[in-house]
């Protein structure tokens, strides 16, 4: 054991064997372990399975017992005698498999089902007793898209409870009833459909019969068989930061089903975009070929139908689309180097990344490079580099482990995090404190120990009044203070001015529920923050982030095991694309550009000239200088700044006006519609590369499936762009640009391309060997003296506060089943199916009040622009607000969205716009 | 609408029709959830009182519909699909379905258990369908509700009516003669004027609870809820661990046939109530729990006010002895099922090991006792040792209360001593009925199967029935005649454990209900029963499954001739 603890054994005989194992392994574990394989139906050896004991295939005979023992529950004692192969416990084992076997359906839902096989190695292929009444066996459910629940083939295993309720802790899967009609049912036996039910999928995953089974699986007569696919292929996936690995079953080059695997973040777990996502890459809307803007195509506008281009767009072949891709840019360059800037994306390998920020850089000489970790977290790793030297987390999310209390504040993980979320709610199923603080009751309320529903934009005053109760009734931790801290002093004066008492009308929580989270934080042996986009996208962001900096610093909750700062990332590789340069101020591993010696050291890499020493311009300035007529050109690679930009049509008329647009994409974005070249590219599941996700673990992903058509991989067309603009490119695969970030990124230390080929590396990783550290900052900060720093801020109110004209505040972002701008997601069958379109949410009171019924539309107006919505009523909606999720392009959240940037950051506030809101009209579907 | 929303990069559109009105799954209704909200109270949101809570809701709305399942869900912070699984494993719930009606005003349910049985308990049932208005009433069937000696019975509304007629039905249902009846006993002041409670308060003065342990030990008592464990030894275990430790009464009389229970706290329920306070303070509880089964209205009635009496007097605090009630569920006669019904949640017996008394109620250390168990301590402790040990028959010590019914004089609850055989205990009934002849018995509830008249000389003791296969259990004897069908009989007892088994487990689900359908067969495939008998003793969870089979077995070892 790395700490060096003792493992206590048990020494047993086993069919006559002496067998010694660690103490607490049960019987089963032992066998396996021997290489024996006792028969076992509801027992699933894999992490956050208990075993259950319920099926009893697995009986053995212990010398002594009346009884005979399930192995898979049952411990091994020292001195324990057991008989796996006894008369009688093979006569148990074998009957129960008949017992079952009579009742299975005449369809083998699936032909190569857990079930059959075990019946087979029990011998059993009929059964000899009657089958059950038929009135009493459940039809096929099939109201779920994704799955299909055929309970006939139902053995009552629970491990679809299990799955559900202790695993991904979803709850919605129960075993009702008693005896022989007991059933497995979705809520309060509602169709599955029509429940509560998430669509993780981890019943599906679960199930060893086929009753849950995926419905691309399954023909119309209900037969399947998992195991019919040519190639398994191990990934990761692409959608949020938690970076869950996947095992997909391709048949045919198409992905038939995917499985969660062992990843050191997902532990076998998925949500329902893992899972169910991933078909968005055989969408007819792919590109295949490049495409040139014709031309006699009308003016530049969100104009063209990605199924059908043809009016705008012309097929060209990679040599005619790279010359006038790369061609265009050079002439611009030759005009002036900073007319052409570029984005690159969260969404690609750190390779891809790092090679985008070098084109920029070494091809054009500047620093206007950026991606969208600009609208997500930057005023997080503003505060997070000037506070304590790094921005990445201290602590992996499932640290949480070893947590007693835990702050989730502006995130709603359950949504967007799903994975992560499921190591929350099994943090407070083990009795751990979890307080929630978001303007939305959202999900994990349910799992608080203490919901502060505040107000929108109240977060610093009620943070600095926690803070405030911690300094007043000397809660902090005056040794860490002293040892790893500066500025405590100011901090403390500072604090002063922000009683409960005063903060509670500001931030509409009692002044004793902000003392006795004060005291409930710090008095946690550990305790750990997560924060999401509740904290970062306001024009106060920066501040949100010190403030929870400074509560974590003064209680001494960082740098220990289930203590730290975790900003939960939201892309499959922010922190990599980050990590790698794809930022304006910052070369890879966030060394500043403006420091000769950082810049030297990289070009000496590349052998070039050096660039500009300054800073360049973020996502939204990049926008406005477009507008200013101080770019005119851009490569834009992945990302989809025509929806995800605050002001949409403000970003949009930008994109119009540039007299050359490259966009690289697998599909024609809503912000290719405004290209003068489109790039076809590989999508994640076609291509070679690492990802990094929001624990720093750096992952390999894998070509699944070939692109289709004449699409490459990102790193390809960047290489080939760069040679056309004269740069001195030679890479061939991405493991040499891998290579070469190790040369000027420290983080990589002792991680390599042949490592990752074998498992996940967290980073910092020691040596070789280490597969790296899952908390940092354990004996100080990368920071002057090893000291992180107190940060002390200001209330500051919201750049646009409700009025009589603009009544309500717009919060606007994502839901579970759709991913950012949704241009996977909504091409994705089933996560479309369930989301099929724009929606927003306020509460019933407020819909009431409008005199709207849930379901109709309403007109939502701010000062930029109006969107006509439908309404759903949601009571986690505090009254007055409206939530609006920004994926759908027929009703533009960011068309509302005020773009005034953090001082800091430079993220615009997402999360706040005073908003009108109008009953409007139903629309009716053009389709 | 803004004017870029009309253009035909916007691939998506509006009005699908598709889109939900709503969060996913059913949302909370407000009305529902202020009935809840009045009728929980300021109660503790507690889990362990989920059951509680849904008594709350079947008893003012005859029924828990799914906005009122989902609004107590959303209050409790549970799932839905937690409080519909715990809501529909216990029979006396009635779930009803947004498009379901709500049953109708009154319930009648008779019990079909086999002294009812023998009793013209399914002729009484048809009467009653045939007779009355389905939608002012309903009847259903019901497993034993523990008094076997005025069969045939039937439950109406909360009333149960003995030696029941349709007549007697009618003349109920007619003057609203709904309401559980709650006979004389004996209060706390007659019990205390004949020296009731001294014990226990001399005992907390200064007690040393190893003396009573040992005291308890030397009278030979054992644990009457069936499984017979010296009683005295049960202290030792628990008080072994430390920290928080509870005690709970298994209240849960409902091995069929069985009345004794209801029997002693319907006449001296301070006997047992001084009893299980000894107890608790002999392990120094921080709790005594009592789960009383739904089907003794009237004894809950009597605890529920003799609990405040003893609060009112200061001999408990309040709250110490905290009442739970059953709601239809065999099962929860199993002490670790039992446990988990107390915790607010389906009666799924537990694996063992842990046993109860290291890891029971909330994972703390439990002692459980049954009911006449505790009120034998009371009587032990207060009169001494010899009350028990002092009575010897048939190389037996101690008493038995046997709980008679069948095709006897006079059937009911009889202390004999516990050597008794079954023709003692016959005779103590005053014989057979007239024109019957002895033909067969069940010696302790269906799980022991039936024996024949020829077997007579056996004493009904613990330990004695072994080698016959069999036990005394709660000592829930049932006499059958020549006029009774032994294979009937036995078919009874496994519907009944089909009915009854929690589900959990594949030998105890499937085999019971596979069972059912096999003995059902005019000719029994003997071989293929005699393996799942063997299947499913050896492989169930618990002593339900285990013991199922043991009617099966009886059949074919005593009674061929008819299968």
């Amino acid at each position: 054991m790395p700490d060096g603890a003792q493992i206590n054994t048990v020494t047993f005989t086993l069919n006559d064997e002496e067998v010694t194992v660690p103490e607490g392994f049960s019987i089963w574990e032992a066998a396996n372990g021997q290489g024996l394989k006792i028969p076992h139906l509801c027992h699933k050896p894999a992490k956050g399975y208990k075993p259950d004991g319920n099926c009893r295939a697995c009986m053995v005979e212990v010398e002594g017992e009346r009884t005979l023992v399930a192995s898979c529950i049952r411990p091994v004692s020292d001195g324990m005698v057991v008989k796996t192969e006894s008369e009688r416990a093979r006569k148990s084992r074998e009957m129960v498999v008949e017992l079952l076997a009579a009742d299975q359906p005449e369809v083998k839902h699936d032909a190569a089902s857990h079930f059959w096989e075990m019946a087979d190695l029990n011998g059993v292929t009929t059964s000899r007793f009657p089958k059950k009444a038929p009135d009493v066996v459940p039809l096929l459910d099939d109201s779920h898209v994704a799955m299909r629940v055929n309970l006939d083939a139902c053995i009552n295993c629970n491990l679809c409870v299990r799955a559900c309720r202790d695993v991904q802790v979803n709850d919605v899967i129960g075993m009702s009833g008693r005896g022989a009609t007991s059933k497995v049912t979705f809520d309060q036996d509602d169709p599955m459909g029509g429940s509560s039910c998430v669509a993780c999928g981890e019943c599906v995953q679960a199930c060893p019969t086929g009753a849950l089974m995926p419905a691309t699986v399954l023909d119309e007569n209900q037969a399947g068989d998992s195991k019919d696919f040519d190639r398994e292929v191990k990934s990761v996936c692409p959608y949020c930061g938690v970076g869950c690995q996947i095992k997909f079953k391709v048949k045919d080059d198409k992905i038939k089903y995917v499985e969660g695997i062992d990843g050191p973040a997902n532990e076998g777990r998925l949500c329902v975009k893992g899972r169910f996502g991933f078909d968005y890459i055989h969408h007819p809307h792919r590109i295949t070929k490049p495409l040139i803007r014709r031309e006699d195509a009308p003016p530049k506008g969100l104009n063209v139908d990605p199924g059908n281009w043809h009016t705008h767009f012309r097929e060209a072949t990679w040599d005619e689309a790279l010359d006038f891709a790369a061609g265009g840019m050079a002439k611009l360059r030759s005009e002036k180097p900073t007319y052409v800037a570029g984005f690159g994306s969260a969404k690609c390998s750190n390779e891809e990344a790092y090679l985008f920020q070098k084109l920029i850089r070494q091809g054009f000489g500047h620093n206007n490079v950026d991606h969208c970790t600009r609208l997500c977290h930057a005023s997080s790793v503003a505060a997070l580099l000037e506070n304590v030297g790094s921005g990445a987390v201290s602590a992996t999310f499932n640290e949480i482990e070893n947590a007693d209390v835990a702050i989730a504040i502006g995130c709603n993980p359950l949504e967007n995090h799903p994975v992560a979320a499921t190591y929350f709610k099994q943090f407070t199923k083990r009795g751990g404190k979890l307080i929630v603080m978001d303007p939305r009751g959202h999900g994990l309320k349910r799992f608080a120990s203490h919901m502060l529903q505040f107000k929108p934009g109240g977060d610093v005053s009620m943070l600095n009044a926690i803070m405030h109760t911690i300094v007043e009734e000397e809660l902090y931790d005056r040794q860490y203070i002293q040892a790893f801290t500066e500025g405590w002093d100011n901090m403390k004066d500072h604090l002063e001015g922000f009683s409960p008492e005063k903060m509670a009308p500001i931030c509409g929580i009692e002044a004793e529920v902000l003392r006795d989270v004060a005291r409930t934080f710090a008095g946690a042996n550990a305790a750990m923050i997560f924060w999401g986009m509740g904290v970062s996208q306001h024009i106060h962001g920066t501040d949100n982030a010190r403030c929870l900096i400074s509560l974590a610093l003064m209680t001494g909750q960082v740098g220990r095991p289930g203590a730290g700062l975790h900003p939960l990332r939201g892309q499959n590789n922010v922190q990599g694309a980050s990590d790698a340069g794809l930022i304006p101020m910052f070369l890879p591993d966030y060394q500043t550009v403006t420091d000769d010696g950082v810049r030297s050291a990289f070009t000496d890499v590349w052998g070039s000239e050096d660039f500009s020493g300054q800073k360049g311009l973020t996502v939204v300035e990049i926008m406005d200088a477009i507008h200013a007529d101080d770019i005119r050109g851009m490569y834009i690679l992945g990302e989809n700044p025509a929806m995800s930009d605050p002001d949409s049509d403000h970003a949009r008329a930008a994109l119009a006006k540039l007299e050359h647009l490259v966009v690289q994409d697998i599909f024609l974005t809503e912000t290719a519609n405004y290209a003068d070249v489109i790039l076809p590219s590989s999508a994640w599941y076609e291509k070679s590369g690492t990802v990094t996700n929001t624990n720093r673990q750096v992952q390999m992903g894998r070509p699944v499936t070939p692109p289709p058509g004449d699409a490459k991989e990102d790193w390809w067309i960047e290489v080939e762009l760069a040679k056309r603009l004269g740069l001195n490119w030679t890479y061939t695969h991405p493991r040499e640009v891998f290579a070469e970030m190790k040369l000027n990124m420290a983080s990589l230390d002792n991680i390599t391309w042949e490592r990752l080929e074998e498992t996940a590396v967290t980073y910092p990783s020691l040596s070789p060997e280490d597969p790296g550290q899952p908390i940092v900052f354990m004996d100080g900060f990368p920071r002057a003296d090893g000291r992180a720093k107190f940060t002390p801020a200001s209330v500051v109110p919201p750049d646009e506060t409700p009025d009589a004209e603009y009544p309500f505040v717009l919060i606007t972002g994502r839901q579970l089943e759709h991913w950012h701008t949704g241009s996977m997601t909504r091409r994705s069958t089933v996560l479309d199916a369930v989301e099929p379109e724009a929606n927003c949410s306020l509460h019933p009171r407020s819909l009431r009040d409008l005199g709207v019924e849930p379901g109709d539309y309403i007109r939502l107006s701010t000062r930029r622009g109006s969107v006509t919505v439908l309404a759903r009523a949601d009571r986690a909606v505090a009254e007055g607000n409206v939530f609006l999720p920004f994926a759908y392009v027929e009703a533009a959240a960011n068309i509302l969205t005020n773009p005034a940037l953090d001082p800091y950051g430079k993220i615009p506030e997402f999360k706040f716009s005073a908003v009108r809101v109008e009953r409007a009209d139903s629309p009716v579907a053009a389709e | 609408m803004s004017p870029l929303d009309s253009q035909s990069g916007v691939w998506k559109k509006k009005g699908t029709g598709k889109s939900r009105k709503q969060p996913k799954g059913r949302q909370v209704d407000d009305q529902a959830l202020e009935d809840v909200q009045n009728l929980l109270g300021d109660s503790p949101r507690r889990r362990d009182l989920l059951i509680e809570f849904l008594h709350l809701i079947q008893d003012r709305y005859r029924c828990l519909s799914a906005p009122h399942i989902s609004a107590l869900a959303h209050e409790m912070r549970l799932s839905q699909a937690e409080v519909y699984e715990v809501a529909t494993f216990y029979a006396h719930f009635d779930v009803i379905a947004e498009d379901d009606a709500p049953p109708p005003m009154l319930t009648i349910r008779v019990c079909d258990s086999l002294s009812c049985e023998l009793a013209g308990a399914e002729q009484l049932k048809a009467a009653l369908e045939d007779g009355l208005d389905p939608s002012q009433v309903r009847v259903l069937r019901a497993p034993c509700m523990g008094r076997c000696d005025t069969a045939p019975v039937l439950e109406i509304g909360h009333n149960h009516i003995d030696h029941a007629t349709p007549d007697k039905v009618i003349t109920a249902m007619l003057s609203d003669d709904t309401h559980a009846h709650v006979p004389d006993y004996e209060g706390l002041d007659a019990y205390k004027s004949a020296g009731g409670y001294q014990k226990l308060l001399e005992l907390r003065q200064g007690g040393d609870w190893e003396e009573v342990q040992e005291t308890v030990l030397s009278s030979g008592l054992r644990g009457l809820g069936g499984a017979g464990f010296p009683s005295g030894k049960k202290w030792g275990f628990v008080r072994a661990n430390t920290g928080t430790r509870y005690l709970a009464v298994n209240g849960d009389e409902g091995e069929p046939g069985t009345f004794k229970d209801r029997y002693y706290l319907e006449r001296t329920p301070h006997l047992f109530l001084e009893g299980m306070l000894i107890a608790a303070w002999a392990v120094d509880a921080e709790t005594a729990f009592i789960y009383l089964r739904d089907e003794y209205p009237a004894v809950r009635e009597i605890l529920l006010r003799e609990i405040a009496a003893l609060e009112d007097a200061g001999i408990v605090k309040p709250g110490y002895i905290d009442l739970r009630r059953g709601a239809g569920a065999y099962i929860c006669g199993e002490e670790s099922a039992m446990i988990e019904s107390i915790e607010g949640k389906r009666g799924l017996p537990r694996h063992r090991p842990p046993f109860v008394a290291q890891v029971g109620i909330f994972d703390r250390p439990t002692l459980v006792h049954n009911i006449e168990t505790l009120l034998w301590v009371a009587r032990v402790v207060r009169e001494g040792p010899e009350i028990l040990s002092g009575v010897e028959k048939n190389g037996r010590k101690g008493l038995r209360s046997y709980s008679v019914s069948g095709r006897v004089q006079n059937p009911g609850v009889h202390l004999l001593p516990a050597g008794s055989t079954i023709l003692d205990i016959i005779e103590a009934c005053g014989g057979m009925l007239d024109g019957h002849a002895f033909k067969a018995y069940q010696p302790g509830g269906p799980s022991s199967g039936l024996l024949p008249a020829s077997i007579n000389d056996v004493p009904l003791d613990f330990d004695t029935l072994q080698p016959l296969g069999t036990f005394i259990g709660s000592a829930a004897v049932v006499i059958l005649s020549d006029q009774d069908s032994a294979k009937e009989a036995a078919l009874n007892m496994l519907r009944f454990f089909e009915d009854e088994s929690c589900g959990q487990c594949t030998p105890c689900r499937a085999g019971c209900e596979k069972a059912v359908k096999l003995m059902q067969a005019d000719e029994w495939d003997q071989d293929l029963l005699t393996d799942l008998c063997q299947v499913m003793s050896d492989a169930s969870i618990c002593g339900l499954g285990q013991a199922a089979p043991n009617p099966i077995r009886s059949m074919m070892t005593h009674f061929a001739g008819e299968i």
